[in-house]
């Protein structure tokens, strides 16, 4: 998929685990993980707002995009 | 899910097994007067439902053989389509209904209310060919009476397997939207 999710970059940078980033965002691991793994279709603004408030970042610190090829 | 609509599907289950021990009797006992005419041809004259079919065997065993044929397999087909309902209600899950699963199995009810509707239509037209030619063919009727209500039914059944196809997609994809 072109869309790359680069949350574990951001987790592994503010030194958050899943466990808290799921408390934080209100969101369930299992959603979290399938977010982090790629698996997710779409994402949510109001679930991207909670996530860039949580690790302090901007949507483009999570989110790349690299054009197939 | 309101306590109406649990009360409609409990329904919709007993009717269906009901229906279904219905058709697997009348197929049962059709498989066995057609077993039994095989060695002891006299017993055409008493058939089930008190089909009588003596002239017809006599005239042509062919034509005996042929519409006896029909008659089974479509008794069949409705006893099998009936199973497969009953197979889908049992696990039918109403808080998430739109799986794979679902969607199979009223594809296939819907090949089978097909079949069992051009099998009827064919039967039908078989007989009245068999009538041209002087056959007793009256009794038959009533075993494909319902031919062009099964092909409607197959075209609402093919409809609504369609949308509920769609309706997998749009789940499978609300499931990934976080």
């Amino acid at each position: 998929m072109p869309i790359i999710v680069n949350l574990d970059v951001m987790m592994a940078k503010r030194k958050m685990s899943l466990n808290e980033l799921s408390e934080k965002v209100e969101l369930t691991l299992s959603n979290l993980s399938i977010l982090k793994t790629g698996k997710a279709k779409a994402i949510r603004f109001s679930t991207l707002e909670a996530i860039c408030q949580a690790l302090d970042c901007q949507p483009g610190d999570i989110l790349e995009y690299v054009e197939n090829k | 899910m309101s306590k109406t609509n649990n009360f409609i599907f409990v329904v919709l289950h007993i009717v269906a097994w009901l229906i279904f021990v219905g058709l697997c009797i009348e197929a049962g006992a059709l498989i066995v007067n057609f077993v039994y005419s095989l060695f002891k041809p006299e017993i055409v004259a008493y058939l089930y439902e008190k089909l009588d079919l003596s002239d017809m065997y006599a005239r042509s065993k062919w034509a005996y053989f042929g519409m006896y044929s029909f008659i089974l397999v479509i008794s069949v087909m409705k006893a099998v389509m009936f199973y497969i309902v009953i197979r889908l209600l049992i696990k039918l899950d109403l808080a998430k209904p739109f799986s794979s699963f679902v969607s199979e199995q009223i594809s296939l009810i819907s090949y089978f209310t097909f079949s069992i509707g051009m099998l009827s239509f064919i039967a039908r037209q078989t007989a009245k060919n068999l009538l041209h030619r002087g056959y007793e063919i009256d009794q038959l009727y009533k075993f494909w009476v319902d031919s062009q209500a099964f092909i409607l039914m197959a075209a609402v059944i093919y409809v609504i397997a369609t949308i509920f196809k769609k309706g997998i997609e749009l789940q499978n994809e609300q499931d990934l939207t976080v």
